[in-house]
């Protein structure tokens, strides 16, 4: 049976949990199909250390790209070179759908002249057909399409699969760019953690927000706290509390702020006001913490805590460092 | 006649066609402006401004202290006049006195008038002066002023009195047998005083002082038109010509003909406004009193209506020679345009269109015109606002509602409450006495809901047969109109005059106060014709009529209120008394007590004029001034009849005292249904 | 500096959908439609490029109905110049043949710098750019939050998650935008007039073929009212269970 090849991300050396995601989901349909699961690791000189956590989830093998050229992203190179590489004749690929994964998946498929499906949330493969969920309407329909093109070019949305360790050979292979990647139009010339955690609100995958509940302005490093908690998230006011200066007016989010729609909203002591609802009733999962249990935010919260903001968000603080360190 | 007579008749005939040159001026500058033809009907309602408010000077005592001293002054004028008149004619017809034209008693009575006013003028000018001088009196002060053009003035008419006595005095002095103690007795005493002065000696002064008096009369009144004192001029026909609509329809914004082939919609520079707003810059005198009222520059926000106007007058002035020379080889060099030159976007976003300006102006000028017509400009021609306001505007347009939510669920606040729509009823092939056109806050801000709740209650209690349009309900546009986004106004206004045509509405109730007036005051225009009612109107109504059920038993826990005004209830419509009047039916033990400022003199929330949908970071908070005014009364609850007026007043109480609610009238109502 | 803008119409995405019967597209029985929302960014992008040189022209192309018509008029009421209707009624759910369709007008039209939203908020599908610039052999830099266009290069950034990137090439080349550049200007009554009388070319699409296929629509299982899961700290441990377990984003 034809293999299935897994494009397992780096950033700055570092193994991303979403390269581990793909090789996982690689696998999933390889132990389905019978094939072998190519991962490939692309990076400056030194990548190829992480081959061993690619074997460790399931990779056969791992084909290992390594150059100076690469230790930015480097689209034009690996988009020929996995292109050449796919030619040879494998059953389907993953990416990861982040921002270079979409990327890279759209060019690979463009340079095969293949339609590919982005943002799968579900897959299933059946002969020469794979059956894929991937959402639209800003998440509010769920989309079945059936990709009949091979190989099938799929980003996988970030959570879609768990990786999980399923240890294979992962024999480490060099691979050889098809073109010099030094000598490419798109150049990649810097790339850099968000300052300071400073994420911006409209990029940020989570949102921890604070209200009037925090009663004053240096409260707000509980949130703040949180958030580095996370690792991932933004911190976000309501009008009232950047109105009173506790916060700048660029973080507010509501009608009259920024409208967010994050995968994760955490509202601290925010009473749920038309004015905020309107800037993050979007966000794909709400959680809210508010002393009265009558406050509109728990009409729009998937899951809520009546309680003091201030006693509970410390000890929420350390759960979710705890998971964050576990993961 | 002598060669002086010669003399003054030349200086008068110069004097005379100097003046009407700069009036000519003037008005001619007046005639830059667009074009205004409702400025000419309604002539018994136009007299009666203009002696209320003009003559008898019905505003101006609206000021416990400026009031009377203007009076003073300004009706010294008016009787100073007719001595004024007199003695220029002598001046050149030396024979001639008004004593030969009229019953001694009568002539004697004037010639007292004049002692008598223009002492009383000499005493309020003296108060005026000392006022400026040692009191920085706030509503005065301002960059915009011109502060020293006052002291200037009052010194004049000071100097035309003194120079009135001293003429008159010198003249019994120098001929004891002009001398009476009954016709001018004040001139009488004063002679007694200067009698040491020799007789040839006197006639000199007296000569000296009447051609003093007589070049500083016409210096004067050729001063004016260079000074802002043109006022003086200007302020009676501005009076006569203001906006006459009564209640309701004073405030209703200008129609605009949006398939009119022009590149300028609204106002960019002076040429783009009425020539009723020019009119408004020649009557202002820079009182302030506008100023001192708005609620935004009281709370320290940049704008300014007195400014505003003072921009016109400005403006105009530099504008009409760049107009009047262009094409004639010497063109004056072109000025910066009103918008951006002299008025910033910043002042024109300030307002909350509460009109509080407009009500105090003692001369009637309209400043909220100006920076509503500037505003469409902004919008419509140039596309700046704040950027805030965008989704404002596009969910409006999008949802038919300021507030992004699903139009599907306008009517989810009466699920299980057996309300039935206008669709509904007509698929039944039923019909309702009332629609209750609940508006965009009503049906989707969880706190106004209850209000919404609460009136549906009363209705339903009283046996009101009514329905509501659900999803069809779109927003009244008032937030777009005031925002100057007159092409998305038009556009829901037409969707509601059409649906409401569907049902053959008639008669609208709403519990909030902007649906009102746009419903009821502005909807005309676009063929929309119902008796619209606000609800503390019907509710006042249906308890008077002894149709809502109240419980006996009264809930104690709060025994004072104070009831906020809104601006589009209170000013807009002059509905003070009836929210009153609900809340004492609904709550005959409760106290009611007012705020300092209340009823027309009510302080905006600071919602209006879409500044619901904008930032306030300049200054103070507007809703946290008026929640400290609130809570200085001591009341143990607020009660407000707007929607609006709950958001802003609940959000800034709240932060402040936790301990005082705000209700909505409907809801005292409600909570004692039985 | 001629410029393209590839747009899309799409429903208005604050209210609630419903499937059409036919289950492959949405009820749009009183749904308004717009620009979306990225391609909105893009056109405004393209405008200010213009406007800054003072020189230049703006092409907006959409591929669609006669409705699409409005979205162009929409764009060309915010400055665009010129509008390029690919007409073609069914709808088309594969992204590289839509791309074909478009890269056949594109290709003769001497554009410096081609741009698209990052994706349509619709389908989300994230293709045309890549597509379009692949089949004209043109550079392509997606999902950019910063742009600079000088001296025939284009300097771009992108945002990662948790990071960023500075990415050039050389024009003429393709972009697709993300948010963070620039808004979408509100269109005013002067621009709304003005757009009546721009050309509004309407063509055949050359569509290529289809093999990435729709094949049915679905709600999504109707999101839980909100619950309370508890009081006070205790409540914590259920609560990270489920953002684990249930909402998987933790």
């Amino acid at each position: 049976m034809a293999n299935i090849l897994a494009f397992s991300e780096t950033r700055l050396g570092e193994l991303r949990r979403a390269g581990l995601e793909t090789v996982t989901a690689a696998r999933q349909v390889a132990d389905a199909t019978g094939g072998q699961v190519h991962a490939v690791l692309v990076g400056a000189p030194g990548i190829a250390q992480h081959a061993a956590r690619l074997a460790a989830h399931g990779a056969d093998v791992v084909l290992v790209m390594e150059h100076e050229a690469f230790a930015n992203y480097n689209p034009e190179a690996i988009t020929a070179t996995l292109a050449a590489r796919l030619e040879s004749g494998y059953r389907a690929a993953f990416f990861a759908a982040s921002a270079i994964g979409h990327d890279l998946v759209a060019r690979v498929a463009a340079k095969m002249r293949l339609a590919y499906a982005s943002d799968v949330t579900e897959f299933a493969f059946s002969g020469d057909a794979v059956a894929v969920a991937h959402p639209g309407y800003t998440n509010k329909i769920v989309q079945r399409f059936v990709l009949k093109a091979t190989p099938a070019l799929i980003s996988l949305r970030a959570g879609a699969v768990l990786p999980v360790e399923n240890a294979k050979a992962g024999a480490v292979e060099a691979l050889t760019a098809a073109i010099d990647p030094t000598s490419v139009r798109v150049k990649v010339t810097l790339t850099e953690k968000a300052a300071g955690g400073k994420i911006d609100l409209g990029e940020a995958p989570v949102i921890v927000a604070g209200g009037r509940g925090l009663k004053e302005a240096a409260n707000f490093k509980l949130v703040e706290d949180l958030a580095a908690a996370f690792g991932n998230a933004a911190v976000g006011a309501t009008r009232a509390v950047t109105d009173d200066g506790w916060r700048p007016h660029s973080d507010q989010i509501g009608q009259t702020g920024r409208l967010v729609s994050p995968d994760l909203y955490v509202a601290c002591g925010i009473s749920g006001a038309i004015q905020h609802l309107a800037g993050m009733r979007t966000s794909k999962t709400i959680v809210a913490i508010n002393k009265d249990k009558e406050a509109p935010i728990f009409k729009v919260a998937d899951y809520g805590i009546v309680g003091d903001v201030m006693e509970v968000l410390p000890v929420l603080t350390e759960a979710v460092k705890a998971v964050k360190a576990g993961a | 006649m002598t060669a002086s007579n010669g003399l003054f008749a030349l200086i008068v005939a110069v004097a005379a066609g100097f003046f009407a040159s700069n009036v000519q001026r003037l008005v001619g500058y007046l005639r830059l402006g667009r074009l205004d033809d409702s400025r000419w009907d309604n002539v018994p309602r136009r007299l009666y401004n203009l002696a209320t408010i003009g003559i008898f000077q019905r505003k101006i005592f609206r000021d416990g202290i400026a009031g009377p001293m203007h009076a003073a002054i300004f009706w010294g004028f008016c009787v100073l006049t007719v001595g004024t008149s007199e003695f220029i004619v002598r001046g050149i017809v030396p024979t001639f006195t008004l004593a030969h034209y009229l019953p001694q008693w009568a002539y004697r009575f004037y010639q007292n008038s004049q002692d008598l006013w223009g002492a009383l003028v000499i005493g309020a000018v003296a108060f005026a002066l000392w006022r400026r001088l040692t009191h920085r009196v706030k509503r005065l002060q301002g960059a915009e002023t011109h502060a020293n053009d006052p002291l200037l003035i009052l010194s004049w008419i000071g100097l035309l009195m003194v120079t009135m006595f001293l003429a008159e005095s010198f003249e019994m002095v120098a001929f004891p047998q002009h001398a009476s103690p009954y016709y001018r007795p004040l001139s009488y005493a004063l002679a007694n005083v200067l009698s040491f002065v020799p007789q040839d000696w006197a006639a000199f002064f007296r000569s000296l002082n009447w051609w003093s008096h007589g070049l500083l009369v016409l210096g004067f009144l050729n001063y004016l038109p260079y000074s802002k004192h043109l006022h003086v001029v200007a302020s009676l026909p501005n009076v006569y010509l203001s906006n006459t609509s009564g209640p309701g329809q004073a405030g209703v914004m200008k129609y605009m003909d949006l398939e009119a082939e022009t590149e300028q919609f609204g106002a960019k520079d002076v040429e783009h406004l009425s020539w009723k707003s020019l009119l408004d810059g020649f009557a202002c005198t820079e009182c302030g009193r506008c100023t001192a009222v708005c609620p935004a520059n009281t709370t320290g926000k940049l704008l300014s209506p007195r400014k505003i106007i003072v921009n016109v007058r400005e403006r105009l002035e530099q504008r009409a020679l760049e107009l009047q020379t262009a094409g004639s080889g010497r063109e004056t060099a072109e000025g910066r345009p009103l918008l951006d030159g002299f008025i910033s976007e910043q002042e024109l976003w300030a307002c909350t269109t509460c009109r509080a300006c407009v009500q105090e102006c003692p001369v009637s000028i309209d400043q909220l015109s100006v920076i509503l017509e500037m505003r469409r400009n902004l919008v419509l021609g140039e596309s700046r606002f704040p950027e805030e306001v965008m989704p404002a505007f596009e969910s409006m347009e999008q949802r038919g509602s300021p507030w992004a939510f699903d139009p599907g669920e306008r009517g989810k606040w009466a699920d299980g409450l057996d309300i039935p729509t206008m669709a509904e009823l007509a698929e039944r092939g039923e019909t309702a006495d009332i629609l209750y056109f609940v508006g965009c806050m009503g049906s989707f801000d969880d706190r106004a809901k209850k209000t919404t709740v609460a009136f549906a209650k009363i209705m339903k209690a009283a046996g009101v047969n009514f329905a509501i349009l659900g999803r069809e309900e779109k927003c009244n546009g008032d937030p777009a109109r005031r925002m100057g986004n007159e092409y998305l106004y038009q556009m829901l206004a037409r969707e509601n005059v059409d649906t409401l045509a569907k049902y053959h509405v008639r008669t609208i109730v709403t519990a909030c106060p902007h649906c009102m007036h746009q419903l009821g005051n502005e909807y005309p225009q676009f063929g929309g014709h119902y008796d619209v009612i606000h609800h503390s109107t019907f509710i006042a109504h249906l308890l008077a009529q002894g149709r809502v059920p109240l419980r006996e038993e009264l809930h104690a826990a709060v025994s004072t209120f104070t009831y906020h005004d809104s601006c589009y209830l209170g000013r807009y419509n002059q509905i003070y008394d009836a929210p009153r009047e609900t809340l004492k039916r609904a709550l005959p033990v409760v106290h009611l007590v007012e705020m300092p400022r209340s009823g027309d003199r009510g302080l905006c929330c600071g919602a209006g004029g879409g500044r619901m949908w904008m930032e306030e970071s300049e200054g103070k908070r507007i809703n946290a001034e008026r929640a400290e005014e609130a809570l200085a009364t001591g009341a143990q609850a607020v009660a407000v009849a707007c929607p609006f007026c709950m958001t802003m007043m609940r959000d800034s109480i709240s932060s402040r005292d936790e301990s005082v609610p705000v209700y909505d009238i409907a809801e005292v109502v409600a909570e004692r249904l039985g | 500096m001629k410029l393209a803008v590839c747009i899309k119409r799409v429903p208005d995405m604050e209210g609630r959908f419903k499937i059409a019967s036919s289950g492959t597209g949405i009820d749009e029985a009183g749904l308004k439609f717009d620009m979306s929302d990225f391609d909105g960014y893009a056109a405004e992008v393209a405008i200010q490029i213009t406007e800054k040189l003072g020189a230049g022209e703006v092409t907006v192309i959409s591929l669609g109905p006669d409705v699409v018509q409005e979205t162009l008029r929409k764009a060309l009421s915010m400055g665009a110049h010129r509008a390029v209707q690919l007409k073609h009624d069914a709808p088309v759910s594969d992204g590289l043949a839509i791309a074909t369709a478009l890269a056949a007008e594109l290709k003769d039209g001497g554009y410096d710098l081609i741009l698209c939203g990052r994706m349509a908020v619709d389908t989300q599908n994230r293709s045309t750019g890549a597509f379009v610039a692949e089949l004209l052999g043109l550079p392509v830099i997606t999902a950019i939050s910063q742009l600079n266009v000088d001296g025939g290069v284009v300097k771009a950034r992108r945002e990662l998650e948790g990071a960023y990137e500075l990415i050039e090439c050389p024009l003429p080349a393709v972009v697709t935008i993300d948010e963070g550049i620039a808004r979408a200007r509100y269109p005013s009554l002067k621009g709304i007039m003005a757009a009546k009388k721009k050309p509004l070319e309407v063509k055949p699409a050359q569509v290529g073929a289809v093999t990435y296929q729709l094949e049915k629509m679905e709600l999504p299982a109707d999101r839980a009212a909100g619950r309370i899961i508890g009081e006070g700290k205790d409540a914590v441990p259920e609560l990270v269970r489920l953002l684990k377990e249930e909402a998987k984003v933790l």
